[in-house]
């Protein structure tokens, strides 16, 4: 490592402690608070199973608003990110799609429920709105930059064939980036379950309703169940995406090459 | 010129006097000084099958661009069936549907199969709703395992496009123009990649469809050899100019402008790379 690297290594440690100073972030305090961890921890060891019934339930009701926000967010971002990719349109049209999916992303999923809560009153349903404003936000965004990464070859191929705007859309943008798209909604719903979970807070609705509960009267070994249960079900969802990813998109995106000769 | 007794005695009617692609003084540029194409004239006649020959960058490629009407010349006037080549224009569209055109890259859509890539090219014979859903009327898939068989890929319908060799995807880009029921078919070195004898069983295929529906085939080509063999007429570019036109009948070759060139030069020029 050369001299200039070491000055840079220098400044950025530097300016980490100096932000530290700033922000109250001390380290000395966070080694006294340890004790504390340990009286949570053991709290937590005292597991109510009496509540892994409503822990399951909730948990349910909490996957599917997470299922119903994917889908019908994924609905709405679909044909939002064929009017934001560059290379299907002009700039006046990708230009303001661009600018209200910004809009959108600024929003975290938590504000957006607050608003619908607001809009449509307390439980599940503010909840799922939330989730699906994320989702569009989220999906039309990855969703547009795969349409512009896909091959130039067939789009051109096809288009001199004569063929309208839609069915290049049909017959060449949708096959070209399913595999993608199938990969976002997988990521999505993943995500989507374990925002779902914390959306509670707010009275939105879901498993994380009864975490914030708990953990508000000190009951830590009650919350810990329903933190288990999604603990759970986040490892099963992943594992079913892992087993989805491997037989559908691994596949298509690193064809089989086979040679001529 | 024992080359030319290779050529199989191909019966181009010479009925068929209709010019159905015709350049005058046709430019492309990149800017005010380069030029990919200058000063281009040609005319082909209706049921030719034309070759153009040129090393890579001579702007052979260009030349099909502007046929198609991907791309528009700077200076000068194209004329395909007494229309202007341009790719958004509404008439032009319907002319473009007659015209094949297959890229060396091919554009296959690897992720669809064989029997879907081919009625791609039906695509603008559908409606809007059929389109949609991807409902395609019992003719048109007929007519698609027809053309499947055509080019000898029976059985192979329902196999992903990505899962084929490179001479079976060649045969699926040839299906697919040819499910156009084109008038003109465009060629851009699709055997250039190819061994020897794959490469022979493609251009067969191509000669054959081309005498049988009577197209106008417009084929690019790297090997002035292959050229002479399958085609009537051979226009060499280099660095954007047309230097050089001969036509095969029969056994004689005919020259149409050599620009002062013998006809062994040509075939010399070229032949370094056409040994591959």
């Amino acid at each position: 490592m050369n001299q200039k690297n070491n000055l840079i290594v220098g400044i950025i440690i530097g300016l980490v402690v100096v932000a530290s100073y700033n922000v109250d972030a001390n380290p000395i305090e966070f080694v006294e608070g340890l004790p504390n961890l340990a009286i949570v921890a053991e709290e937590m060891t005292q597991v109510d199973a009496e509540l892994f019934g409503t822990a399951f339930w909730s948990m349910f009701e909490t996957i599917q608003m997470a299922f119903i926000g994917t889908i019908v967010g994924v609905a709405i971002a679909l044909p939002l990110s064929m009017f934001a990719a560059r290379n299907l349109n002009s700039k006046f049209v990708y230009g303001p799609v661009r600018a209200i999916l910004a809009a959108i992303r600024t929003f975290p999923s938590i504000l957006w429920a607050i608003l619908f809560v607001i809009m449509v009153g307390l439980g599940p349903f503010a909840g799922v709105l939330a989730i699906i404003m994320y989702t569009v936000g989220f999906v039309a965004k990855l969703q547009y930059e795969s349409i512009e990464t896909i091959d130039a070859d067939p789009m051109d191929a096809v288009s001199s064939i004569g063929v309208s705007k839609w069915q290049l859309i049909r017959y060449v943008v949708i096959p070209e980036s399913a595999p993608h798209l199938l990969s976002q909604m997988l990521y999505m719903f993943d995500y989507n379950v374990r925002q779902t979970s914390i959306l509670g807070l707010v009275g939105a609705g879901g498993i994380g309703f009864y975490i914030i509960n708990y953990i508000k009267f000190f009951e830590y070994g009650k919350a810990a169940v329903f933190m288990l249960v999604v603990l759970i079900t986040v490892l099963i969802i992943d594992w079913i995406s892992v087993k989805i990813r491997d037989k559908y998109i691994i596949k298509s995106q690193h064809g089989m090459e086979v040679t001529t000769t | 010129m024992e080359l030319l007794l290779m050529k199989k005695s191909s019966s181009i009617s010479t009925i068929f006097t209709k010019k159905i692609i015709q350049m005058n003084n046709v430019s492309t540029s990149y800017d005010s000084k380069n030029y990919a194409l200058k000063g281009i004239n040609l005319s082909i006649d209706k049921g030719t099958n034309y070759a153009i020959v040129g090393k890579s960058g001579s702007g052979k490629s260009t030349l099909l661009k502007l046929m198609n009407g991907m791309m528009s010349p700077s200076e000068g006037t194209i004329k395909i069936e007494y229309q202007t080549p341009k790719m958004n224009d509404k008439n032009f569209k319907v002319l473009m549907h007659k015209i094949g055109y297959i890229p060396q890259s091919l554009g296959l859509i690897k992720n669809i199969s064989v029997l879907e890539n081919v009625l791609i090219g039906a695509l603008p014979r559908l409606g809007k709703i059929q389109s949609m859903f991807k409902i395609f009327p019992e003719k048109e898939i007929q007519e698609a395992k027809n053309i499947l068989k055509l080019v000898g890929l029976s059985g192979k319908e329902e196999r992903k496009a990505y899962m084929l060799s490179g001479g079976e995807k060649r045969r699926v880009a040839i299906a697919r123009a040819l499910m156009q029921k084109p008038t003109i078919l465009l060629a851009d070195e699709i055997v250039s990649e190819l061994d020897q004898a794959t490469a022979r069983e493609i251009m067969e295929l191509i000669s054959d469809a081309q005498k049988r529906m009577n197209l106008t085939a417009i084929m690019v080509h790297h090997d002035i050899r292959l050229a002479l063999e399958y085609s009537n007429r051979v226009a060499v570019i280099q660095e954007g100019e047309k230097i050089l036109e001969i036509g095969i009948e029969g056994d004689k070759i005919m020259d149409f402008e050599t620009g002062g060139l013998t006809n062994q030069e040509i075939l010399e020029m070229y032949s370094d790379e056409s040994k591959k």
